[in-house]
């Protein structure tokens, strides 16, 4: 396709993305300027920004707690969801007996939503001791199916050549996977990363179940509960909005190419 | 060969640190600190103003409230009274969202004016004197 004849398409993709974007700028544009939702005309540039909405969640809930609660949690969640689904996916990519099995039980349990599993998720955490820690509040999200299986296609781009040329060398399974495998999927890594850290960046039904003291709970709690006592809320709670968006974003936007790299290579390979 | 051997661990130092996901948190916390260092010396909660009558000129003896919002309502925090120049200094003040009103027996009183801070605890000084009216 020559390059005029693109242009319909390009014209279709920009309009989808400004359809896409508009409400990240309403919340961006609200949170500086508190104008009401339903107010007509609707003003497309804010009047009188300023940003004191934000300054208000910072002092109205505790936000740095909630906010280095949601670090360490999510910080937990991806060491650990790149270290268990790395050696999961290289399991899978090994021959063993009943690997079918374990793949189609894989594939099931993606079916299984979480809130059906929740109880004894909850009676499990709570017989390990965790409850109220970080570990628990991490713990369901340390290893994720979909991921594992980004790890899986990864590897097995990898030619067996070269992990047996490892192994000759002396290397073993998980010599293999941690200095052999790992700088080849950094696509892999990248994308196990972002998910993790949005997926558990974002829970909110597994935190309001397992924290039992304010200390512990997390930014999507502390939404709940910034709504619960603030009456007006329209500037501050957008400005709340932002505040928990942005450190996803920035992620995202720092590795959006490796992520993309990975989320195709296992769309296609898995 | 010592050239060499030199030249690789430091060529690995460089990308482990320069690169994206090390500048961009290194640059955010720099902001940080230096944001929370700027709060440090400038969170004494003083207050200063001046109040002034109707035809601008100073008002000494006037008193100064600050009401600070506490939950949803605001509520009085402290007072001061205005010198022979007219200028008040409140050094208590413990919020980011405060009002401001004077008023003085006789000449009048102020509206009350809301003042948004970046931080709790802002030193503050008024651009605008608060005006004395309809006090006969």
């Amino acid at each position: 396709m020559d390059r005029g004849a693109r242009w319909p398409i390009h014209l279709a993709l920009v309009a989808v993305s400004v359809a896409m974007l508009v409400p990240f700028y309403w919340v961006l544009k609200t949170s500086v300027s508190g104008d009401n939702i339903f107010a007509y005309p609707p003003s497309v540039i804010p009047r009188a920004p300023h940003p004191f909405y934000y300054v208000d969640v910072w002092y109205y809930i505790p936000f740095a707690r909630y906010f280095l609660n949601s670090v360490a949690v999510s910080a937990i969640a991806v060491v650990a969801n790149v270290g268990l689904n790395a050696m999961a996916g290289f399991a899978l990519t090994r021959g063993f007996a009943g690997k079918s099995i374990v793949l189609l039980l894989f594939l099931s349990c993606m079916m299984v939503p979480f809130q059906a599993t929740i109880i004894p998720a909850y009676l499990i955490t709570g017989r390990l001791g965790l409850l109220d820690s970080y570990l628990g509040l991490a713990l369901p999200q340390c290893s994720t199916i979909v991921c594992i299986f980004v790890f899986k296609a990864s590897f097995e781009a990898v030619p067996s050549s070269l992990v047996d040329a490892a192994r000759i060398d002396g290397l073993s399974e998980f010599g293999i996977i941690w200095r052999v495998m790992m700088p080849l999927a950094k696509a892999a890594v990248a994308t196990n990363v972002i998910l993790s850290f949005i997926w558990s960046w974002n829970n909110f039904l597994w935190p309001l179940i397992v924290t039992r003291s304010a200390d512990m709970q997390t930014l999507p709690l502390g939404l709940a509960r910034f709504l619960s006592y603030q009456e007006d809320t329209t500037g501050a709670l957008y400005a709340f909005c932002v505040m928990v968006l942005a450190p996803g974003i920035l992620l995202f936007l720092l590795a959006q190419k490796q992520f993309i790299q990975g989320l195709a290579a296992g769309a296609t390979k898995a | 060969m010592t050239g060499q051997e030199d030249f690789v661990p430091r060529a690995r130092w460089r990308a482990w640190l320069l690169n994206r996901f090390v500048l961009v948190p290194a640059a955010l916390a720099l902001i940080a600190a230096l944001w929370n260092g700027y709060v440090a010396l400038h969170d004494h909660g003083l207050v200063t103003g001046r109040v002034v009558d109707a035809a601008g000129r100073p008002v000494a003896g006037a008193t100064v409230v600050l009401w600070v919002l506490e939950f949803t309502t605001y509520v009085e925090k402290s007072r001061a009274t205005t010198g022979p120049d007219g200028v008040f200094t409140i050094h208590d003040n413990p919020s980011h969202n405060i009002q401001l009103a004077a008023e003085k027996p006789g000449v009048g009183r102020s509206a009350r004016i809301p003042v948004r801070l970046y931080f709790r605890a802002e030193d503050l000084a008024l651009r605008e004197p608060l005006v004395l009216e309809g006090g006969g």
